[in-house]
Formats: C-alpha cells, sequence, structure tokens
C-alpha cells in the first residue's frame, strides 16, 4: 500500500468528504458493534415476570401461591362447577340424577360406562397435576429466595405443601395407585411411575404434617380463605382416618376441635355456608367482589324438570323425618307433575350483592364426623355418639339409637351422606372407605361393576408415559 | 461475564477499523487508474435521435465506453444529446432491445436504429434481495411481477395484485369489505403451527413484519385479524419478486422457509423533470348472489314444517307465517343489504427526475372506497413516497434514500351484514318506518340495519424509510451498509352499542361496548455488506459478505369498555364502569446474522451459487440462538454450448438445480424463558400469577429443506418461453407444543417435534409472443402449479391438541367430517356411517372422512394486445379445490330462517328419494341433529373450483400530435368481472363463512405523463 497516496494533494476535495463520511459511518459502526456483542439477548418482557424475581418479593410470592387456590376454584374436579367432582362424583354414587343429554359426558358419570377417553377425567388429571405443579414451583422458588421474611417463607411453603397433599388425596381417592409429584422438572415428572396407595397415603401424611408445623395457627387472612395450621390438622385428621390411622384421626380431628375460640358450632343450619361462619375451617375466596358461589349456580334449578342434575329420591329418603337439613338445605321444584330436588346449601346464584356465600372447602361438621367414626374403630362407643349426636341435634334430629360399633359405624355413614351431599364427592369416598359401594349402588345403578371403584387413567397419560401402565381395572 | 464481553467486542472492534484502514489507502491505487482514463482530448458536443425504425425511442442510455461516469438518456422525443471526444465509442443500451456500439469517427450527429430483442428479456437483472442476477444465469427460483402487471389493477392490497399471475403462490381474497386481507401461500403450507406460515416481507431491503396488528374482536367486521400488508400502496411498486426455493431464500436463513417477497418501490430516473398524474374512478358491486327461496317457496317450506311436525296453531314468535308479518311482501334481502354500489377514486401524482449525480422521486396517491352496504362507510388512504439518489463525481461513492409514509383510515360497520342477508325471511317488514326510523315492527323484527349501529374502525400510520451508502473501493470492490427504519402505528375498535339491539330488549347505553387494540411496532435493521466481484479469465466470480442487526419492538394494549352512561361516550374508555385489559403485550426481537454468497460462473455457460447465513435470533433460548443454513444452486445454459449454439429453434435452454436448508422462527417471542404471568384470576386480593409455561430453553428453528429442479427454455428467439420447475420441500422440527402427559403439570411443552410436513409440487409457465408486428402485438402468459402437501410423520399425534385437525398421510389443510350415507326414505332425516358402531354419532369417533381443502391445482392465464395505440390486457386465474359449501350451512329447512333454494327439493313421504331431507319448525330434534352433522358431513363440502375473469385492463394512447409533449393515456380496468364455477355459493373464493364476496370493481382513469 501507497501511505504516500493517502496524502496525495491531487485528489478532490470531494472525494475526501466522501471517505471520511464513510470512515465516521464505519467508526460508528464499529462502536455499535463493540456494545452489541450480545446482541440478541434479550432483555426481559415487560408483560412477564421472572420466576426468579417472583420469589424475591412477597406481593409476587403471595400471587403466585394463591394462584394454586385460584386454579383449584377454576379448573379441574375441585370446582364447584358443572364438570366438577361435587356434581359429577355425585352422579357416579347415589346423590344426583342426569336429566340432560344422554351424549353428554355427565351420563357417563351417572350410568357408570366411563371410558379412558372420556375429557372430563382427562382435564381433571391434568388440572389436578397442573395445580400441583404450581404448588411445587412455588416451594422451589422460597426456597431458593434471598430475599423473603422467614415467616412468609414458612407460610408459602406450607400453604403449597398443604395444596400438593390436599390434591393428590383426592388424585388417590379416585385413580387408586397414582404418582407423588414433589418436583417440577418435566423430565422427571413425564416418565413418574404411580405409587401403591399406602405409599401415597405416606406421602400425603408427611405433607401435611410438615404443612401443619410452617403454617401459623391464626389466620393470615380475612375469611379463612387462605389454610392455616388447623386447616393441615383437619386435612390430617381426614387422611388419617382413610388410612385406617384411628388415634391419629382422633387426635388430629380433636386437636381443631378444641380450638373454640376459632372454631364455633352453629346450631342454625342456614349460617354454616355463609361467608362468616365460624364452622368453616377453609374456602375459597370469591373470585370477584359480587360472584357468589358456582355450587349455587350448578345445583339450583328455578324451573322442573331440570335440564341437568336433580338430588336423587334416594337421597331425599335418606332424611329422617324432621330433618332440618332436608328443609333448609334442598328446596323442591314442581313440573310436568313430579317434584325435583336440588342442593340448597350456596343459595345465590351468579352475581349479586350483597356477596353472602364462599365455597367451602372444610368444615367442621366433619372433624366431628370423623372423630366418631374414629372413637367407634376403636371401640369408644359413647365418645362416637356423643360426636354424632351434636351433629343430630343440630338437624333437629333426635340422639342416635345405635349401641354396638357396627350399628354406630353404619349410622355415621349415613349421617355423613345427609350432611355432605354434592360436596366434594364425599358420598363416593364414604362408601368407598367402608367398602360399600357395591352394596349401596348396583341395586340401582344398572351397569354399576365392582372395578367401577376406580375411574379410568386418561388414555392420552398411557400413550405418553408408558411407567403409568396398566390401566386400572375393568377399562 | 464482563471480562468475556469485553474481549468479544475489541474483537468485533477490530473488523471495520481494519477496513477503514484498507479504505483509506486503497482507493489511492484505483484513483490513479481512473486517471489514466481521463484524456485530455477535446470534447465536442454530440447529438441524434434513436428510434426503433419507426416510433422514437425514449429513457435509451447512452453511454462511452471506457468512462463509466458520462451517461445520458434519451428523452420523450427519443433525442439526445452529449459530449464526447472525437475517437470516442458510444454504446446505447434499453432493456429489449439489441446494444449497439458505435465509433463517434469525428461526427457530431448520429442516428441510431435500435433492433428489438426478444433473448435481451434474458438480460433483466432480477432482484434476488441482497444481489441482484441476470434473468438468464438466475440458480435460483424467483417470480416476478412488475408496475406493468400492477398498474393494470383497481387494487389496494399488494397481494392481491399477485393473484393469479405467479406460479406456486396461492393468494386468496379474504373479504369484499375494502381494507380486508388476504391469505398468501407460497409453494403450500409448511408449519403444523397455523400461525407459522408467512412467508418473508422485505421492501426496499427493510424487513417488514407481517405479523397482526389487531385483535380479533377489535376489527370485528373482518373475517381475520388486520395485516400490516395493507399499508403498501402497489402504485408505488416497481417490480414485485418471490423467492422460492432454497437457492433463493436460504441467504435469508431462519427466516425463508415460507418463501420471501421482495418489493421494489419506484425511483427516480435522471433526464428532465417528469410530471406524472392518474385520475381513476370507479365502482365496486357484489358480483353474484346465493339463490334464496322467495316468499312463496318459503312460506309453503314453513308450512309444511309445522305440518310435520303436527303442530297446527303457529307459535307467538313465528311471525312470518302467524299472521303478524304481510305475507306478501318479498323481499331480495341480499339485494336490499349487500346491493350497493362503492365508489371507488384513486388520485396519484408523482414528480421524477433528475442529473448525472442527483435523482429524485416525490409521489403520493390518495385512495377511497365506500362500501356496498346500506350506510356512509368507507375506506380512505393517503401515500406518499420520495426516493433520493445520488453519486459522487467519479460514481465511487453513492447513497440511495427511499421514505414512504402511508394512512389508512377505515370505517365499516362492526357487523358483516352477509349472513343476515341470506337467512332473513323474504316476507320480513320494511327497514324504515313512514318516518324514515328504524322499522321494528312491534318489537317483532329484528331489524338487520341495527348492525350499522356499531362501527369498526381503523386507523393506521406507517413509516418505512431505508438508507444505501455504497462505496466503490476498487472496481470490482464494493462495500456498502443498509439502514432501514419501519415505524407502525395502528389504533382499531368496534363498538357493539345499546342501540345494536331491539327496543324489546328493553337495554340501554349499560350494555354498550367496545373492543380496542393499540399497537406500535417500530424496527431497524442494519446490513453492512461487502461485494467482491472479480473476473479471472473465463470465470467470472461474485462474493458477497454481510452482516445484519435488526431489532423490532412491539406493543400492543387490547382493551374492552362494557358499560357506559350514555351511547356518546362510547369512544371514550374513561366512561366505560367497566374496563377489563385484555390483552397486553411489550416485546422486543432482535436479530443478527452474517450472511454471505459466493457465485462461480463459468463462460457463462456453467454457474455455480453457494449462499449462506448464519442467523442469532433472541427467540431462542442460549443455547440454540444461532444455527447456519445454506444452499447450493446450478445451472447449466446448455444452449450456449457450441452445438447448440445459434441453434435457429432453441435460443434459450437451461437446467438448473438448487438444494439447502432454511428457518422459520415465527414463534412469538420469550417463549424459552422461565416466567410467570398475572392470570386473568384474583385470589384473596390478589391477581394471581402463573407460571407461563414449562420451562424449556432448548427449542430452535424449524428447518425447512428444498430441493427443486427446474428447466427454462425459449424458442424462435426467445417468443415461446417456457419453464418447468419440481420442486419438494420438507419441512420437520416442528415448533410447536410436544405433548406431555399430564403429570408433568403442563400437557405441552414448547420444543421441537420430530414431524415431517412435506410440500412437493410442479409448477409450469409459458410465455409466448404470439403476433409480433409494428401495429399489433399479442403475447401471453400462462401459469400453472400444483402442490401436494402431505404430513410425513407426526410423533403422538393422537394425544396432541391436533389430533382433530390432522391426519398422518394427509395434507394440513384437511376436514375431518362424518360420511353422509343418504336420506333414510322412511324418516326423511339424512344418515351418516357411524364408523365405530356404537349405535351414537359422535365427532371425535365417527368424523373419520377427510376432505382436502387445499387446492389440487391453480394458476393464471394473461394475455396482452396491442394494437397501434390501444392495449389490452387480461387475465383468467383458475384454482380446482373443494371448500364448505356454504348453502348447506345456512340453517335447518323449515325452521325461521331463508335458505338457498336447494332444499326446494326435499323428502316429503316415506319412500322419497330427494336431496334434501324433511322439513321440521324445530320440534323435530333428530331432523336438527341431522342437519348440523349434515354440514359436517363430507356432503358440506363441494367443488368450489373456478375460473374468473379477474382482470381486464384496456388503455388507449393519446397520439401526441393531439396533446404537445404531453402523453396522455386513458384507462378502463375491471377485478372480478366474470365467475365460472359450480359451486352454489356467492363467490366460490373465501376463507371463512358469511363475509362479503371479493368484489367485482370497475374503474376508469386517465393518465398524463410530461
Amino acid at each position: 500500500m501507497n501511505i504516500n497516496n493517502f496524502f496525495n494533494p491531487y485528489r478532490t476535495y470531494n472525494t475526501r468528504v466522501y471517505r471520511i463520511l464513510v470512515i465516521i459511518a464505519l467508526l460508528f459502526i464499529t462502536f455499535w458493534l463493540k456494545s452489541c456483542d450480545n446482541f440478541t439477548e434479550s432483555d426481559m418482557p415487560v408483560s412477564e415476570l421472572n420466576t426468579a424475581a417472583v420469589f424475591e418479593e412477597k406481593n409476587t410470592a403471595h400471587a403466585a401461591m394463591v394462584n394454586v387456590f385460584a386454579k383449584m376454584r377454576e379448573n379441574g374436579m375441585l370446582t364447584g362447577k358443572t364438570n366438577s367432582m361435587s356434581r359429577e362424583m355425585g352422579l357416579y354414587a347415589d346423590e344426583l340424577t342426569w336429566y340432560g343429554n344422554s351424549a353428554q359426558s355427565p351420563a357417563n358419570f351417572f350410568t357408570n360406562t366411563l371410558i379412558p377417553t372420556n375429557g372430563t377425567i382427562a382435564a381433571w388429571w391434568n388440572n389436578c397435576y397442573s395445580q400441583i405443579y404450581s404448588a411445587n414451583a412455588v416451594i422451589e422458588g422460597v426456597a431458593s429466595s434471598t430475599k423473603l421474611l422467614q415467616a412468609d417463607k414458612d407460610q408459602l411453603t406450607g400453604e403449597a405443601i398443604f395444596a400438593r397433599a390436599f390434591i393428590h388425596f383426592y388424585l388417590l381417592q379416585l385413580w387408586g395407585d397414582v404418582p407423588y409429584v414433589t418436583g417440577t422438572d418435566y423430565k422427571v415428572n413425564s416418565t413418574v411411575r404411580r405409587l401403591p396407595i399406602n405409599e401415597v397415603y405416606a406421602k400425603i401424611i408427611e405433607d401435611l404434617e410438615a404443612a401443619s408445623l410452617l403454617l401459623a395457627e391464626e389466620y393470615r387472612s380475612s375469611n379463612r380463605v387462605r389454610p392455616n395450621s388447623y386447616a393441615a390438622k383437619a386435612m390430617l385428621a381426614r387422611v388419617y382416618l382413610y388410612a385406617g390411622k384411628w388415634a391419629e384421626a382422633a387426635n388430629s380431628a380433636s386437636d381443631v376441635l378444641n380450638n373454640t375460640k376459632t372454631y364455633v358450632w352453629l346450631a342454625e343450619l342456614n349460617n354454616v355456608f355463609l361467608k362468616e361462619s365460624t364452622t368453616t375451617i377453609w374456602q375459597y375466596a370469591a373470585k370477584t367482589p359480587t360472584r357468589n358461589t358456582d355450587e349455587g349456580t350448578t345445583f339450583i334449578f328455578n324451573t322442573a324438570p331440570p335440564t341437568a342434575v336433580a338430588l336423587t329420591s334416594s337421597l331425599m329418603n335418606a332424611f329422617e323425618s324432621g330433618d332440618q337439613r332436608k328443609a333448609k338445605w334442598t328446596r323442591s321444584r314442581m313440573g310436568g307433575g313430579n317434584t325435583y330436588y336440588h342442593a340448597y346449601k350456596y343459595k345465590k346464584t351468579g352475581s349479586a350483592t350483597p356477596q353472602t356465600e364462599f365455597s367451602i372447602v372444610l368444615r367442621l361438621a366433619e372433624m366431628y364426623l370423623i372423630r366418631a367414626e374414629a372413637r367407634a374403630q376403636q371401640g369408644e362407643l359413647i365418645g362416637a355418639k356423643e360426636d354424632l349426636n351434636v351433629i343430630r341435634h343440630t338437624a333437629g334430629l333426635v340422639s342416635t339409637t345405635a349401641t354396638i360399633k357396627d350399628d354406630i359405624l353404619q349410622a355415621i355413614l349415613r349421617e355423613r351422606r345427609v350432611e355432605f351431599f354434592t360436596e366434594f364427592g364425599h358420598r363416593f369416598l364414604d362408601l368407598k372407605r367402608y367398602g360399600a359401594l357395591d352394596y349401596a349402588l348396583q341395586d340401582t345403578k344398572a351397569d354399576w361393576q365392582s372395578t367401577d371403584w376406580l375411574l379410568p387413567l386418561p388414555q392420552s397419560e398411557l400413550n405418553l408415559n408408558p411407567n403409568v401402565a396398566p390401566q386400572n381395572q375393568g377399562y | 461475564m464482563k471480562k468475556n464481553s469485553l474481549n468479544k467486542g475489541l474483537g468485533a472492534l477490530w473488523y471495520p477499523l481494519i477496513f477503514s484502514f484498507y479504505l483509506c489507502f486503497t482507493p489511492a491505487l484505483a484513483n490513479n487508474r481512473l486517471r489514466q482514463n481521463q484524456s485530455l482530448q477535446q470534447q465536442n458536443q454530440i447529438s441524434g435521435t434513436i428510434t426503433d425504425g419507426i416510433n422514437p425511442l425514449p429513457g435509451v442510455t447512452i453511454s462511452i465506453k471506457g468512462k463509466a461516469t458520462t451517461v445520458t438518456i434519451s428523452d420523450v422525443d427519443g433525442k439526445y444529446t452529449l459530449k464526447a471526444s472525437p475517437n470516442d465509442i458510444l454504446v446505447f443500451t434499453f432493456i429489449g432491445f439489441k446494444t449497439v456500439t458505435i465509433p463517434i469517427n469525428a461526427r457530431s450527429v448520429l442516428d441510431i436504429k435500435m433492433q428489438e430483442d426478444a433473448t435481451q428479456l434474458q438480460e433483466v437483472r432480477v432482484n434476488a434481495g441482497y444481489y441482484s442476477v441476470k434473468e438468464s444465469e438466475r440458480t435460483g427460483s424467483i417470480a416476478r411481477i412488475t408496475s406493468k402487471d400492477i398498474e393494470t389493477q383497481p387494487v389496494t392490497n399488494v397481494l392481491a395484485t399477485m393473484q393469479g399471475r405467479m406460479a406456486g403462490v396461492n393468494i386468496t381474497q379474504q373479504t369484499g369489505t375494502a381494507g380486508g386481507g388476504f391469505n398468501i401461500q407460497i409453494r403450500g403450507q409448511n408449519s403444523v403451527r397455523r400461525g407459522g406460515n408467512s412467508p418473508l416481507y422485505i421492501i426496499d431491503g427493510v424487513p417488514y413484519s407481517s405479523e397482526e396488528i389487531g385483535s380479533g374482536m377489535s376489527m370485528s367486521v373482518m373475517s381475520m385479524n388486520t395485516n400490516p400488508l395493507n399499508n403498501i400502496n402497489p402504485t408505488d411498486i416497481e417490480s414485485l419478486e418471490v423467492l422460492k426455493d432454497a437457492d433463493a431464500t436460504a441467504i435469508y436463513g431462519s427466516r425463508g422457509a415460507n418463501g420471501v417477497v421482495l418489493i421494489t418501490t419506484k425511483k427516480g430516473k435522471k433526464g428532465k423533470t417528469r410530471f406524472s398524474a392518474s385520475v381513476a374512478q370507479g365502482a365496486g358491486s357484489v358480483p353474484h348472489f346465493m339463490k334464496m327461496m322467495n316468499t312463496e317457496q318459503y312460506l309453503a317450506m314453513r308450512a309444511e314444517a309445522f305440518a310435520n311436525d303436527g303442530i297446527t296453531t303457529y307459535p307467538v314468535s313465528a311471525y312470518d307465517i302467524n299472521g303478524t308479518w304481510d305475507q306478501s311482501r318479498s323481499t331480495n334481502w341480499q339485494k336490499e343489504l349487500l346491493g350497493g354500489t362503492s365508489k371507488i377514486t384513486n388520485i396519484n401524482g408523482s414528480i421524477s427526475g433528475g442529473s448525472e449525480q442527483t435523482q429524485f422521486m416525490v409521489s403520493g396517491t390518495y385512495g377511497k372506497e365506500t362500501t356496498v352496504l346500506p350506510g356512509d362507510f368507507g375506506y380512505n388512504r393517503v401515500n406518499v413516497r420520495t426516493s433520493i439518489n445520488h453519486a459522487s463525481t467519479d460514481q465511487r461513492f453513492k447513497i440511495a434514500f427511499t421514505g414512504g409514509y402511508g394512512i389508512q383510515d377505515n370505517n365499516q360497520p362492526s357487523t358483516d351484514l352477509t349472513i343476515d342477508a341470506w337467512r332473513l325471511a323474504p316476507n320480513a317488514p320494511t327497514l324504515y318506518d313512514a318516518d324514515g326510523n328504524l322499522n321494528w315492527e312491534n318489537n317483532t323484527f329484528e331489524n338487520p340495519l341495527r348492525y350499522l349501529k356499531g362501527l369498526s374502525k381503523s386507523k393506521t400510520y406507517d413509516l418505512v424509510a431505508n438508507t444505501m451508502l455504497s462505496y466503490d473501493i476498487l472496481e470490482n470492490l464494493k462495500i456498502k451498509s443498509s439502514f432501514g427504519y419501519t415505524d407502525l402505528n395502528h389504533h382499531e375498535s368496534s363498538t357493539f352499542p345499546s342501540t345494536m339491539y331491539s327496543p324489546a330488549e328493553g337495554v340501554g347505553s349499560e350494555v354498550s361496548s367496545i373492543y380496542y387494540t393499540d399497537t406500535a411496532r417500530k424496527s431497524w435493521i442494519v446490513e453492512p455488506q461487502i461485494n467482491w466481484a472479480p473476473v479471472l479469465g473465463s470465470l467470472k466470480t461474485d462474493v458477497l459478505i454481510g452482516s445484519t442487526f435488526q431489532s423490532q419492538n412491539n406493543e400492543s394494549l387490547f382493551m374492552n369498555g362494557y358499560g357506559f352512561s350514555s351511547n356518546d361516550m362510547i369512544n371514550n374508555p374513561a366512561a366505560a364502569t367497566s374496563l377489563s385489559i385484555l390483552g397486553f403485550d411489550e416485546s422486543i426481537y432482535k436479530y443478527q446474522s452474517v450472511f454471505g454468497r459466493a457465485n462461480f460462473n463459468w463462460k457463462e455457460r456453467y454457474i455455480l451459487n453457494l449462499t449462506g447465513r448464519r442467523d442469532g435470533s433472541s427467540r431462542f433460548g442460549p443455547s440454540n440462538r444461532f444455527a447456519w443454513f445454506g444452499a447450493l444452486g446450478a445451472a447449466w445454459l446448455f444452449s450456449r454450448e457450441k452445438l447448440l449454439h445459434g441453434n435457429n429453434v432453441l435460443s434459450f435452454g437451461k437446467l438448473r438445480a438448487s438444494y439447502g436448508t432454511t428457518g422459520n422462527d415465527q414463534i412469538g417471542n420469550y417463549k424459552f424463558l422461565n416466567t410467570y404471568t398475572p392470570s386473568s384470576t384474583t385470589y384473596d386480593g390478589l391477581i394471581a400469577l402463573q407460571p407461563s409455561r414449562l420451562y424449556n430453553a432448548s427449542f430452535g428453528w424449524e428447518t425447512n429443506k428444498k430441493m427443486e429442479v427446474a428447466l427454462e427454455t425459449g424458442f424462435l428467439k426467445d417468443r415461446i418461453f417456457f419453464t418447468a420447475a419440481w420442486y419438494r420441500n420438507r419441512s420437520s422440527d416442528q415448533l410447536v407444543g410436544v405433548p406431555l402427559p399430564g403429570t408433568a403439570g403442563f400437557t405441552e411443552i414448547q420444543s421441537n417435534l420430530n414431524a415431517v410436513v412435506q410440500n412437493r409440487g410442479v409448477e409450469l409457465t409459458l410465455n409466448t409472443v404470439n403476433i409480433k408486428g409494428n401495429d399489433f402485438n399479442w403475447s401471453s402468459m400462462i401459469n400453472f402449479s400444483t402442490s401436494k402437501n402431505k404430513l410425513l410423520s407426526f410423533p403422538n399425534l393422537e394425544s396432541s391438541t391436533y389430533r382433530n385437525s390432522y391426519v398422518i398421510g394427509q395434507p394440513l389443510n384437511i376436514v375431518k367430517t362424518y360420511h353422509y350415507t343418504g336420506i333414510d326414505p322412511e324418516t326423511g332425516i339424512y344418515t351418516f356411517e357411524d364408523v365405530n358402531g356404537d349405535g351414537v354419532l359422535t365427532a371425535a369417533d365417527d368424523k373419520q372422512t377427510v376432505k382436502n381443502l387445499n387446492p389440487l391445482f391453480f394458476g393464471g392465464v394473461q394475455n396482452q394486445l396491442r394494437y397501434k395505440n390501444w392495449q389490452l390486457d387480461f387475465l383468467f386465474q383458475f384454482v380446482k379445490q373443494e371448500n364448505y359449501d356454504i348453502p348447506k350451512t345456512l340453517g335447518v329447512p323449515g325452521m325461521m330462517t331463508n335458505l338457498s333454494t336447494e332444499v326446494i327439493e326435499h323428502w316429503q313421504t316415506p319412500g322419497d328419494i330427494e336431496p334434501s331431507q324433511v322439513y321440521t319448525s324445530g320440534a323435530n330434534g333428530a331432523a336438527v341433529n341431522a342437519r348440523y352433522q349434515y354440514t359436517a358431513s363430507d356432503a358440506g363440502i363441494t367443488d368450489t373450483s373456478f375460473i374468473k375473469l379477474k382482470n381486464v385492463s384496456i388503455n388507449y394512447k393519446f397520439p401526441e400530435r393531439w396533446l404537445k409533449n404531453v402523453n396522455c393515456t386513458a384507462t378502463l380496468e375491471g377485478q372480478n368481472l366474470l365467475t365460472i364455477t359450480p359451486f352454489k355459493g356467492s363467490d366460490p373464493e373465501f376463507v371463512g363463512v358469511g363475509f362479503l364476496p371479493p368484489l367485482r370493481i370497475i374503474t376508469a382513469g386517465l393518465q398524463f405523463n410530461f
């Protein structure tokens, strides 16, 4: 290269200007290139929040946790909507009759003719595990948080573990052996295996015990919409009972019942399902300040014959005469020459002010009946009857006449039927726990088979994760 | 981390610095060479006239051999003047004519007669994006139309201009509503994601995002979300190239899978200042209506339906037949509601010109299109464009700027009236009462004009600007860089005021609602490049290396306002009693790459073209952010072999082939991040935050492997030019939600699914010059394309969300239907095959018949005839396809909805064999159900093939002696003039059901050039 040419005096002025311009442009690009060494590295989007950042701040961490409860309220089987287990498992057992289109999914629940490709079954399964994923994400997020206060960490972890155990409990009840998912790694979670029922119970109990220690004794928010330590104990009482651990079940129920400061028994049945009810242990927060419960919309009908569900005559006949629950928690509608009944525990539908009801998930009556059953199983018959009679007296009934253990247990089963109808499929779960499904259902349900005690695994699940094979028997 | 990035930065710093220094020193060498050429001989004035033997030829380029700096162009009269030395040699070049080279030999007047040369068409340079290539020497598959074809069409959308004119490019109009969009597919659907099949659009080197800029509800009158392509003004386009195969698209790497559409706008030309203006006025109307029943036929159907159902007392709500409505009325509702004429106005003006060094062009367009609906609706657009080119005196430094700004203002009703026009009972009451108010006929009539109370409005402001700097370091070494910027602002809203409801509903403005979407999109791009084109003996090489930095920023807000104190306040969101944010997005898309091309041309016979690109995109996680794409193209111009050279019959012959990979990154931003998103639910006073998705940072591009072989032949001096191309594209690593078991927490994960989609096809084009004379010319252009789309594989399809949409071994654009098995002669009800034999007809199990909605073949026949000053252009477009049989989707025969006359031949008594089933007023549940199943059966799919006289243009050039120095042309143009089709609906070209069909448009105009 001839350096002299750079200073060549014969060159026109114009060319020099251009050259300088180009050099400036290139220098500009150079500096700019330097700054964009990681050019395609993207900043965080404004509309989303980095997972790590979510758990560095109290409000967002709580928002991530309440998402689990909101999703339980909105999606899957633990809602109060038409495709919830409160309705569909009521149809599946002997609480509800289906009056809608016989080609729709609820008809398959009602006639016990579910197949593995049923859409509701897949939605229940998928939503449960999706909610469990979100709970596990909270547990992991909180664990790696550096800025959250210990009190918040304990509450969030406690709530997440509680939710995880709670959901697994229902999965176990409907499908038997199920995978117990405790992490968020999709590679692990998409190849999980099913655990035997006993192991699932053990994990649920382990989680609930941990939760009862992490959660505070008092409620951390108004209206009991966030579970406290007693919610975990109440759930624990139920799980011990289902697992046949009578002493532990009775003790846990007592823990809740003895907290008479918080949990005050109500003599008026019409107050039990109000949002301020003092017998509520845990309830879902309302969607909006004006929305009432989904249960109200799902079960109440104003014209008869109903287009979807009504209470079965066998359930209506199960109410003893004078049972105030029949008068206050059900309502009749006449139409086409027949009388139909609907559940009337929640009395409001849609939007209305003032808002009076929230969806109750755990309530005190169950604690009495759990302790009654656990005591009866242990031979403490007097204590069992005492607990049972608390419920009966409130309903305006006389004390139970049962005297021997088996009769008391049967009396408890009957009592549970008229106490917990259309609430989270209690009836189906009770019959199953008592080993009474076949006995109770084979006469009224033409297509009932013993293998119907478990639902089919969703076909998509079997296709996508061979590790969950085999399909439950009978499907 | 920091240290690392600093090192990298310094590395990047060095390259341009080296170039800067190189630039400083080397040009000096080149300067010397230039100076040697500059003789000090005396310059004389040379002048003359250039003709084609009869007429003067304007626009001929005259240059002096060896002196790149002296160039002039002949004027309107074919006259030229320039200064040259007596020993210089003049070179006259003009596209379509043989180049003439003449030594001056000390003459001062040189009249030139140029000869037309069909073969020279092969010398046209085709824009291939980063480079241009001679038509004869291109190795890739590039389809092209120019302003010549575009200007004959009275259309406002750039995609409309390509319809029927390009092989392998399938375009369908979505709606006849002004400002509506078009669907485009270049060589079929590659991605299983419906939203992942858009081509890449480049306007003057600036990528133009075609991602939707609206939300369905906020432009409810349209069948699809708003597409920004409407902003491109067809009148501004000089040429439009579509890149199809790997050789042409691989240089666009990760964005080339679905083809590339290159739009080049008009530029100023040197010469005297030219003014041009055109005015066109026209009218548009719905060309064809569906044949509906008249009152007599309709009421007979209703009466029979009630009789069939055993209903003797007509229900209160059966106003049409129970005597509430006048049964002697008969209205053709299609004519009444859609039969108007839309007025179309287009005004266009431009000034261009320039000197040797600087050329410019300024143009402006105004367009207005009213509606065929009753009411005052319209679409207005304004486009202005500027282009400036400047070169230094030594022609080594060049700068080119183009900038275009467009404003669109669309004002339409928020609901398309088409469905009402079909379904209204023919004896429904009059639209207006005696006082001229909307007639609700005592609350018995849902007046269709109520819909006109709601408005869909949109305003779009769009800027696209580009600057290109280049510098010739050496004769064959050039550096350049382009800088582009786009800025789009779009506001759209649709209102649904309470006045849209009948007074019977008794609702007020508390139920009025509005949907808004505001979108702002800005992008910039910088693309520095180096081009080196040395000639080594018989080997011409052309090497290009460049890099891209692009950033696109997108902001959008989608809102719904509900409940207003007054309908007058409906456009003010602050007045809504409930305002909800339905969507919010603010995202940045960044893109960085290095690309290159090496072209080797040996003896202009054997050509090898290598292209490649390494792309980095912010849409992918760090581990998959970068990927290589590349292609190899080769061409053999066998007609230039000695054996065939000078052959009288075969004037041109080329065999070309290409193979390579391109990609697709149309996946949206941030999908690889581990984040939480606000959910729409609240709990305990908090807005719940949900995990956005399963975290997977390791997905990458969709890969599209393209293969093509083509033969291009010209006969009889290229008067017959035939091209045949065969291609096979396979798209894999499909970016979809890969199905996961529910236990994973999400039922799918964003990932590359090993599904493969294949598109295979043949494209034929035949261009002929049928008659060529002094007064009369006739040429034809025919294109024909077939394509076969096939889903080759899709792991776990049965468990994915796509299970009802796709079938392995079938095309992607299919519909699964019931199989119709005729009418039960006993009940008169449609019957269908119960595939799994369970006695119940269920969609999931029994919709097993597969109907392909892709066109089997399509194409166009274009003719151009010129007689003296007259010119006639016409285009027939043809498509062989199946689609929904719209007349069968309208409703249940017998219920209170008018239907096509097809249902008149129907079952009445047991034993009847008729095409349509028993009438029912709705009480026969089985018949109602069967009718809906019928529309979802294979009987609901019909042949919608068509031949359309898509475009006719006649223009007459007034003889110049009439208007001195002014070129004046009168034009008469028509669009969608005639359709031949077996389809019984209104127009066989549709995407969704119930939208205004493409309008028939006729415009007349005048053009002036002086």
